[in-house]
């Protein structure tokens, strides 16, 4: 385990410098982020972890502009997103950022191909249509575009719902347990999917985990207890993240 | 197991009252609509009842009664000499024709308890040849006191003077009333006879021993009490709207018919949304007959408490309503508190929605117990139909279009005389009520193709627009529940509004032949003077479009020697210049062409050509005593021809006839518009007719008015009621939209987290709302319009097919607006909930 330095915050896609969350008030107040400074790389893969109420899932909803942070700051590749008005927020989640969530969340009424191309729909953009073709190429989607999502399988879902994060280029993949729905089979596939699209299209990813086997995909692992950045692996492997996991449960 | 199951469910239905409410929503208005139904009709009986201007309510006894000999006017004498009567009045009227019209004469004693009259001006008449007149009389008949004139009446044959001493209110006014003491009308006429006595009994004295006394007195007459005679005054009133408000219980029920289709719709919505529970509940044990009950039992719960809050605002409403309005002037009365009533709705509503709540609490608790175990996003809704349904809609539209065939076979053909409009009538409601029911069966298949026609343009508009689009194809099942009931309301609609267009087509038709100015000056069968009608042609600051004319009651038509028709005396013809007037030159003809007049030609009636066997572009000979001119008809009019006249001639054709050249008649129109025009045309006519022996003015306009009034009148009551159906459906709407917004919290907050912007959602949800109101209107539409006119004709009146494009158009444009209004307030709710929060709801 590597000591962490300082965030190299300019150099970062998005990073975060002092987060402090806090829900509630007064005496049922949780510090959900207690002061979390972090960056996450460009082309990086990199999976935050921690126990359940470590602030894992706040961190990335803050880092998205989903939810705003009470103090701190957020920045994505050098644009301050705390403080921004909603209207702001949503461009920038349309336009910068893609997601994908543990419960797949494709809609229901759309067809696979209509799913994939929703975000660059609601930005009124044409989609890159090489990019698109590769995409459902490497996902195997070919024949699956014109099922709705009840007519698929959990991974295959998944998948979809990568083809929508990535098509758009954002900055910033925010995957939030994407394997926790699946099979260990679709897991790994789905996982593959993102540290190939990091190695072949310089893809920035940042994935919320509490599974060891998913995390050792990731090229970095940010470890976070008690609302706090705990520490960092590098190259982790299922071993180290395993063991890393086991201390940090062991200070507690 | 079946108790904790039912208390899962009934708990969780009553924690959130909220939801209960929306639910129940369409449940809620129609308990309301029902039992404000029942509580406007005591409130209107009640106020009919306490404003009957009939019998006054100090009458003790009343002698007489129609259908036997009436109260001979010795009777009346005998009975004021009867001890204990204080007070007897001889009630009578009788028609009086006085130079200027017909007045109706009624007997009143103009003072004390019972009068029905008030002076205002002058004194009340004492002697026999006096009258008093109602203000309005005194404007139509250009009567005022101090007037004399001169009338005949009943036994009265030669003329007797009227002088006017003073003018009374009334209760009613309709422009010809002339008021008198008993005696004095009885000794103008010359009756013998009257229709009624109306007793006073001297305070103190026994009604009953009075009672005996006039029985004595005038053997064999019928004696009624004054309370009796007021009950049978009002029970006549009442059984009036009791009439009307059966007609308004067929528009409610339809309502309620609507209002079940909406909730079933609403419990299918929130069922889908316990999918993932109910699963759950099947998957540790719970049967699938335990699973309906309890779902049953919340929809019992959900019609108790709608029907039951329904039923205690149309109370407040109605208590509440009376009372503000007495506070403004109005003569209303209060309702009573018809608790069995009250308790019926209610238990009506619990059985409505228990009834709406069994099909969609069957098919939930189909759930495989597999679900729970799925992943929650991925049960979408089932898109199609079963084929039992498909079947059973096919039959029910099938059924339909044969009922339809049915009454067009029965259509009337043209110049059939004796039809009978109530067997394709029957077949015509059962062919719409068949293909209602189809659409119910049917709907889910109609949504996909008609959404893909209307929804087009919205697509072209951007994703927002497709995504609005795709939010309803998705789901077309509840699309067409919500739309179905939509339809019906605007089915209803476009029927009442293509009806009350034909209705009004075929009323000023009526009117244009019967009264196509707003004056007529007659001369009862002679001549006008010449004086008279240069008169009325020079009078141009108060009448316009002076049009004389001759009209001869015995003209014939003959082929050869042959005399045509079964008609003795000949046919009234006229040469009236139908072109003059704007009423007549609009007038639509059954054959040939209104252009094609001139010397020689003739225009029929349609009875005239059906009688004499003519029909456009014959030649015939037109004869008069011994003249004859050949002639040739140029149109024949679908109905009666302008002042009935059988044959319209050219006045060319008269001369050669014969038929002096003094008119017989003038019609004129008011120069200004309004009461003081119609006021000022008629003093310039009678100044134009002076003291002209015989002649007499008709207000025609006064007919017009209130014909056109009726109508009006009819065609609003119509569209309010049917605007019952109308509210429930955008009730409807509003109700799904929330619910299935709840239901999609998730889907909205994946949208928001991918960079849709709360406008956006907003917008989005809006426009689904006001998409169930285009589908619904353009099914209503397509279905409402040749309904509307098949029974149009049907009804066998003759009236033209109208389409009013702009009120139609107005009606589709008012249904989306609505619809989607009905969606603002669900739509703002679901954006301003959270990303992260939506995302985290368990769906």
């Amino acid at each position: 385990m590597t000591t962490h330095a300082p965030p190299e915050t300019s150099h970062a896609a998005v990073a975060a410098v002092d987060l402090v969350k806090v829900y509630g008030s007064g005496g049922t107040a949780v510090r959900a982020l207690d002061g979390v400074s972090v960056g996450f790389g460009r082309a990086g893969f990199t999976a935050i972890m921690g126990s359940s109420g470590s602030g894992k899932s706040t961190l990335m909803h803050c880092l998205a502009g989903l939810d705003t942070a009470t103090s701190g700051r957020v920045l994505l590749g050098g644009t301050e997103l705390t403080g921004q008005s909603d209207r702001t927020l949503t461009r920038v989640r349309r336009e910068r950022i893609g997601f994908v969530f543990q419960s797949f969340n494709l809609l229901p009424q759309l067809t696979a191909a209509q799913n994939i191309t929703l975000p660059l729909d609601l930005a009124g953009r044409q989609p890159d249509a090489e990019l698109l073709a590769h995409l459902v190429r490497v996902l195997g989607l070919g024949d699956r575009l014109k099922h709705r999502p009840s007519e698929l399988s959990g991974g295959q879902q998944q998948r979809v719902a990568l083809a929508r994060a990535l098509v758009a280029r954002p900055e910033v993949v925010f995957a939030d347990e994407p394997t926790g729905n699946l099979d260990s089979r679709s897991g790994a596939e789905v996982l593959t999917i993102l540290r190939d699209s990091v190695r072949d299209l310089g893809q920035t990813v940042v994935m919320v985990t509490h599974d060891p086997i998913a995390a050792a995909y990731a090229d970095r692992v940010v470890l976070l207890a008690d609302g706090r950045v705990a520490g960092e692996i590098d190259k982790p492997d299922q071993v180290s993240v395993t063991d890393a996991l086991r201390d940090l449960a062991a200070r507690r | 197991m079946r108790a904790t199951v039912l208390r899962t469910q009934t708990t969780a239905a009553a924690r959130r009252p909220g939801r209960l409410i929306l639910t129940g929503l369409a449940i809620l208005v129609a308990s309301f609509v029902v039992f404000g139904t029942v509580l406007v009709q005591q409130i209107t009986e009640r106020t009919v009842r306490d404003n009957l201007s009939g019998t006054p309510a100090i009458t003790d006894l009343v002698i007489g009664r129609p259908g036997v000999p009436p109260p001979t006017v010795t009777d009346v004498r005998q009975v004021r000499a009867v001890p204990g009567v204080a007070e007897a009045v001889a009630r009578v009227a009788i028609g009086v024709s006085i130079g200027e019209g017909y007045l109706n004469l009624q007997s009143d004693p103009g003072s004390g308890p019972l009068t029905t009259v008030r002076v205002t001006e002058g004194s009340y008449p004492d002697q026999p040849g006096e009258i008093a007149i109602t203000p309005r009389t005194a404007e139509r008949l250009g009567l005022s006191v101090g007037t004399t004139t001169s009338g005949t009446a009943g036994e009265l044959t030669t003329p007797a003077p009227l002088r006017v001493t003073g003018m009374v209110e009334t209760g009613a006014d309709a422009g010809y009333d002339a008021y008198a003491p008993d005696s004095a009308v009885i000794a103008w006429a010359r009756l013998t006879a009257v229709e009624r006595v109306d007793l006073r009994v001297t305070p103190g004295t026994s009604t009953e021993a009075v009672r005996q006394r006039v029985t004595a007195a005038v053997a064999g007459q019928p004696i009624r009490s004054g309370a009796e005679v007021r009950e049978a005054e009002a029970q006549a009133a009442a059984e009036q709207v009791g009439k009307l408000f059966v007609l308004v219980g067929v528009f409610v029920s339809i309502a309620v018919v609507a209002a079940a289709l909406v909730v079933t719709s609403t419990f299918r919505i929130v069922f889908a949304q316990r999918m993932r529970q109910l699963a759950l509940l099947r998957a540790v044990g719970a049967s699938r007959g335990t699973l309906v009950a309890a779902l049953t039992a919340e929809g019992a719960l959900t019609g108790l408490v709608a029907g039951v809050v329904g039923v205690a605002s149309a109370l407040t409403l109605g208590y509440a309503l009376p009372a503000i309005l007495r506070a403004t002037g109005h003569a209303v009365s209060s309702p009573g508190l018809p608790v069995a009533a009250a308790v019926a709705v209610v238990i009506g509503a619990v059985v409505i929605t228990v009834l709406a709540v069994l099909a969609p609490a069957l098919s939930a608790a189909r759930v495989s117990p597999l679900e729970a175990l799925r992943a929650a996003s991925t049960t979408a809704g089932r898109r199609g139909i079963g084929v039992l349904r498909l079947v059973f809609g096919l039959l029910l539209a099938v059924g339909a279009i044969l009922a339809a065939v049915g009454t067009i076979s029965q259509l009337p053909k043209p110049e059939q005389a004796d039809y009978d409009p109530t067997m394709p009538l029957l077949l015509l409601v059962g062919s719409g009520a068949l293909a209602f029911f189809a659409l119910v069966a049917l709907g889910p298949l109609l949504v996909r193709p008609v959404l893909a026609v209307v929804g087009w343009p919205l697509r072209q508009l951007g994703p927002l627009g497709r995504m609005s689009v795709g939010g309803i194809g998705g789901t077309p099942r509840r699309a067409a529940a919500v739309s179905v009931v939509v339809a019906l309301g605007v089915t209803l609609i476009s029927g009442v509004v293509i009806g009350g267009a034909s209705l009004q087509i075929l009323a000023d038709r009526e009117m244009a032949l019967s009264a196509p100015s707003d004056f007529e000056v007659n001369s009862n069968g002679g001549t006008l003077p010449p004086a008279v009608v240069s008169r009325v042609e020079a009078a141009h600051g108060a009448l316009a479009r002076v049009v004389p004319y001759r009209m001869v009651d015995d003209a014939r038509l003959l082929r050869g020697a042959d005399k045509l028709g079964d008609v003795e005396s000949g046919y009234p013809t006229s040469d009236l210049d139908v072109a003059k007037l704007p009423s007549t030159g609009a007038l639509d003809v059954a054959q040939g062409t209104l252009t094609d007049r001139g010397p020689g030609r003739i225009v029929l009636n349609s009875w005239v050509a059906r009688d004499a066997g003519l029909r456009a572009g014959d030649t015939v000979t037109l004869a008069l005593g011994a003249r004859r001119v050949d002639v040739r008809v140029a149109a024949v009019l679908p109905g009666d021809g302008p002042l009935h006249a059988g044959i319209l001639a050219d006045p060319a054709d008269l001369d050669r006839l014969g038929v002096p050249a003094a008119y017989t008649g003038v019609l004129a129109d008011a120069a200004g518009a309004g009461e003081d025009g119609r006021t000022a045309g008629v003093r310039a006519l009678r100044q134009a007719i002076g003291g002209s022996e015989g002649v007499g003015l008709a207000v025609l306009a006064d007919d017009r008015d209130r014909n056109d009034a009726l109508v009006r009148t009819l065609v609003w009551i119509a569209v309010g009621l049917v605007g019952l159906t109308v509210l429930i459906a955008v009730v409807g709407v509003g109700s799904t939209t929330a619910l299935s917004v709840v239901e999609r919290v998730r889907e909205s907050g994946l949208l928001r987290a991918i960079g849709l912007s709360r406008s956006g959602l907003r917008t989005m949800l809006t426009v689904e709302s006001g998409l169930y109101g285009v589908i619904g209107a353009t099914i209503g539409l397509v279905l409402g319009v040749p309904y509307a006119w098949l029974a149009v004709q049907t009804l066998g009146i003759e009236a033209p097919l109208t389409a009013p494009l702009l009120p139609l158009a107005g009606l589709f444009v008012a249904l989306v607006v609505l619809t989607a209004l009905a969606g603002v307030l669900p739509a703002r709710r679901a954006s301003r909930v959270s990303p992260v929060v939506a995302l985290g709801v368990e769906g």
